[in-house]
Parts: C-alpha cells; sequence; structure tokens
C-alpha cells in the first residue's frame, strides 16, 4: 500500500523513517491511536468525516478533545455564544485536527498541525519550511450544521463541502430569497415548481451545491456572489456550472469563476444534503463521466468509526 | 426584553448630553480597542471618521443596535436569555450564510434599504450591521451630513 502510494507519486525516494512528535509535557498521550484510513485512490476521490456532536457527552472525551486544539482555537471556542456552540466549535477543530492526522498515518500529531487563511478567509494547511516531514498534498474543508459537523478530505485539489438539513425553514419565501441571490435561470426553474414542499427541497440542493462551489473556489460567499454563476440539476446529468451572464456595468467580471469542477451532491442520514465540489483537471472527455469518488465515516474520534458508504445513510443524488 | 431595550433607550434619551456623550465615548473606546485587537487599519480608519456622526446620533445608533439586536435574536431563533453586544459576531451566535442572507434581507426589510453586494460583505457583526444602516438610512453616502 505504502509502495503502491510511492509508485503513484512519481517513485519518490523514501523518506528515512521519523520518530514520532512528542506531545507538550504532561498531556497524556490519547488512549488509543487513529485508525489509518484506506488511502485516496485518485484526485477524483474525496473521504468525509463526520461527528454527531449531540452524540458525543463522555466529560472525559470532551476534554481529550479539548486537548488537541491550540491555544487561540481555545479561545475562539469558548468565545462562541453559549454552551451548544462552543462544544461544536471544539468538536469541529478536534475532527479537522484527527483527521488529518489519520492521513500522515499518524506521523503528525494532532496537536501539531498549524493552519492559515487565504485571503478570503478560507482555512489551509500550513506547513513549516522547517519540517523535516514532506509536504502532504491534503486538502480540507468543514461544514456544519446544528446537529452534524463534516470535515471532506482531497487529494492536490482544492475541495468545498456544504451539509444542509433538507427540511430546513426559513423565514423568508423561497423565491425572495432566489430572486435576492440566485441567477435568472435558476429562480425560474425553481418557480415552476408547484409543489412548495419540492421548492423548498430543491433551493436546498441548490444552495448546498452553491456553497460548496464558492468554498472549493477559496472566495467563499462574499468573494464569489451566488448570482454570478447557476447550476443546472438534472437527472442522470452531471451537474453541470455556467457563469451568468455579465450586468452591464458590472465591475466584477466573474473572472475567478471557471467550469472544470466536480460535484457530489447525497442524502445523508435521510436528514441531510451534502454537497462536495473539487477541482477537476482530468483531460480528455473520456474521463469526462467518470463521477467523484466519495467515502463517507461517521467517526467518534479515538474511540469508533464506521463506514456510512454503500449503506442506506449515504444515497447519491448526482 | 423589548421593556428593557425601551428603557435603556429612554434613558440615554433622558441622560444630560454630556453624560451621554461620555458614556458613549466609553463604549467607544471599548470599541477601539477591540478594533485595534483585531489590527484590521482599515477598520480602525473607519473608526475615526465616525466621530462626527457619532456624536450628532449617538441616539439612533443606540436604538438601530436595539433593533438589529431583536431582529438577529429572531432570525436565529435565539432564547431570551441569548446575551447580544454590539460587537457579536454572527457566526460566534451560530449563524451560517443562509440565515446571514436571511437576516440581511430582514434589515432591508424593517429599516428600507437595500444592502448591495459590497456593503454585505462587510457585515460580520451586530454593530456592522447597525452602521451600515443608518449610514444608509441617512444616504449620506458614507459622507459626514453637513452641520445642521
Amino acid at each position: 500500500m505504502h509502495h503502491r502510494l510511492l509508485l503513484r507519486r512519481g517513485a519518490m525516494p523514501v523518506p528515512p523513517p521519523l520518530p514520532p512528535r512528542t506531545p507538550p509535557p504532561g498531556v497524556a498521550r490519547p488512549f488509543a491511536s487513529l485508525p489509518p484510513p484506506p488511502p485516496l485512490q485518485s484526485r477524483r476521490e474525496v473521504h468525509v468525516w463526520y461527528v454527531c456532536p449531540d452524540e458525543l457527552n463522555d466529560h472525559s472525551h470532551l476534554d481529550m478533545y479539548m486537548e488537541l486544539l491550540s491555544p487561540s482555537e481555545r479561545k475562539n471556542a469558548l468565545s462562541m455564544n453559549g454552551p451548544r456552540l462552543q462544544k461544536d466549535a471544539m468538536l469541529s477543530r478536534a475532527l479537522l485536527r484527527t483527521t488529518l492526522s489519520r492521513y500522515t498515518n499518524s506521523k503528525i500529531d494532532p496537536r501539531s498541525f498549524e493552519f492559515k487563511k487565504n485571503k478570503f478567509g478560507k482555512p489551509e494547511i500550513l506547513w513549516r519550511s522547517d519540517d523535516s516531514n514532506m509536504e502532504w498534498p491534503w486538502h480540507f474543508n468543514i461544514s456544519h450544521t446544528s446537529s452534524l459537523i463534516a470535515c471532506g478530505i482531497a487529494m492536490d485539489a482544492p475541495i468545498g463541502i456544504d451539509v444542509e438539513e433538507k427540511k430546513r425553514k426559513t423565514t423568508k419565501s423561497i423565491l425572495s430569497l432566489a430572486r435576492r441571490y440566485f441567477t435568472p435561470s435558476e429562480v425560474d426553474s425553481l418557480a415552476k415548481i408547484a409543489d412548495s414542499d419540492a421548492q423548498q427541497k430543491e433551493f436546498i440542493k441548490l444552495w448546498t451545491l452553491k456553497e460548496a462551489y464558492v468554498k472549493a473556489l477559496g472566495r467563499g460567499f462574499s468573494g464569489a456572489p451566488f448570482n454570478r454563476f447557476s447550476i443546472q440539476l438534472k437527472t442522470n446529468s452531471r451537474i453541470q456550472i455556467t457563469k451568468a451572464p455579465k450586468v452591464c456595468n458590472d465591475s466584477d467580471s466573474g473572472d475567478y469563476l471557471s467550469e472544470n469542477w466536480r460535484f457530489a451532491l447525497t442524502e445523508l442520514n435521510s436528514s441531510y444534503y451534502m454537497a462536495v465540489c473539487i477541482e477537476d483537471n482530468s483531460r480528455g472527455s473520456e474521463n469526462g463521466s467518470v463521477p467523484l469518488g466519495l467515502k463517507v465515516w461517521k467517526t467518534v474520534p479515538f474511540i469508533e468509526d464506521t463506514l456510512v458508504s454503500g449503506t442506506d445513510a449515504v444515497k447519491l443524488i448526482t | 426584553m423589548a421593556a428593557a431595550l425601551s428603557a435603556v433607550v429612554s434613558a440615554k434619551l433622558g441622560c444630560p448630553p454630556a453624560a451621554a456623550l461620555g458614556s458613549w465615548k466609553g463604549s467607544r473606546i471599548s470599541s477601539r480597542n477591540l478594533v485595534s485587537m483585531k489590527t484590521m487599519t482599515a477598520r480602525r480608519g473607519l473608526v475615526s471618521l465616525r466621530s462626527p456622526r457619532f456624536r450628532v446620533f449617538c441616539a439612533a445608533k443606540a436604538e438601530t443596535v436595539g433593533k438589529v439586536m431583536q431582529i438577529v435574536k429572531q432570525q436565529l431563533a435565539l432564547g431570551e436569555e441569548a446575551k447580544l453586544a454590539p460587537e457579536s459576531q454572527f457566526t460566534e451566535l451560530g449563524a451560517d450564510s443562509l440565515d446571514t442572507v436571511e437576516i440581511v434581507m430582514a434589515l432591508e426589510e424593517e429599516f428600507g434599504i437595500t444592502v448591495e453586494e459590497d456593503n454585505a460583505q462587510s457585515i460580520t457583526t451586530i454593530q456592522d450591521a447597525a452602521d451600515l444602516i443608518d449610514k444608509l438610512v441617512a444616504g449620506g453616502g458614507g459622507k459626514p451630513p453637513a452641520a445642521a
């Protein structure tokens, strides 16, 4: 497995084995290791790990996770309004650190990762130049709902992930939200849906996909406004992105929008829509129809992992 | 809470101007420190630009902040016990992007304004929203209003 990984990387010489980083003195080493995941097979594959905060209530586990955070992460988590949001923020960082550590085969301790943000606020791994470890090819993104936190991992490709509750209620009407934030063609397609429940679900699907796309671009909601691009959701067809027609006197040329992106939209636990988006650099039309490969785990870090891909918990929509 | 907010607003309106200014100035200093802690020089510049305007509209400012808090609580379904402050960030209150756009739309309806995309980008706290609202309502385009 490791050998195959090296072959795929162009037969790089095997680096000398490194001792695992010593945790800070006084901090007990977690009592179990993180099982290594199956390796990401290609740039077209994405792994997703998620936690359900309401099911994680063991105080010793929560204390262990809190210990994984950096001082600034701890401070940020505690600045959230109320204990529930504080717990979610803490679990989000713990999930990220433990997940990234898995993909280094535990060569990098969860506590050792450092992060930076691009100019739009998208978090990225900060690889220290003085690190003797080689730079790993991982990209990540995180998404929260009030009851589920997901972390997506991709190899050598920017990634965006968004999770929304299927039955999420909005205080504004679907069409007023769409008119305000979507493109005219998307408003038209939503307006044609007579059943209000079906219309609401379609809106949430579009929102989830658009959010995953702007997160993958690394620009976020404000840096890539949703009314600059359209998403076409057709059954039995690949999800398409098109740039919206340029508005007269619009200073935003939309040059940052590109169309070579690959999506997966799934239904998770019958309760959520999850959209994943990665950059697609495949060449040749023969590869064009290969779908994004998605593997999903539910996890209690250090305690239990459950592969949910291939079960009723994960249903691929398109 | 609404009654409490009214009491707060009435108290501010009833205060002698000097005392009100003093009280607000303290709040301003605190706000400036927060901005400095974030090391956002652009924001610091904006703070100084606000000075003339803030002296004239301190009561309106407090009223606007109170209304924004009410709308945010409604949109995020926060309980009455939730403690909001002008510097509270929407993300610290659990808002995601769909929550935030609903808040913006609710504020537009309440105050009869339209928030352009560029302005929407800068709204991350309750104070940000209130400042932008007062600016848009006054129609000053960012310039201090002419002396009455």
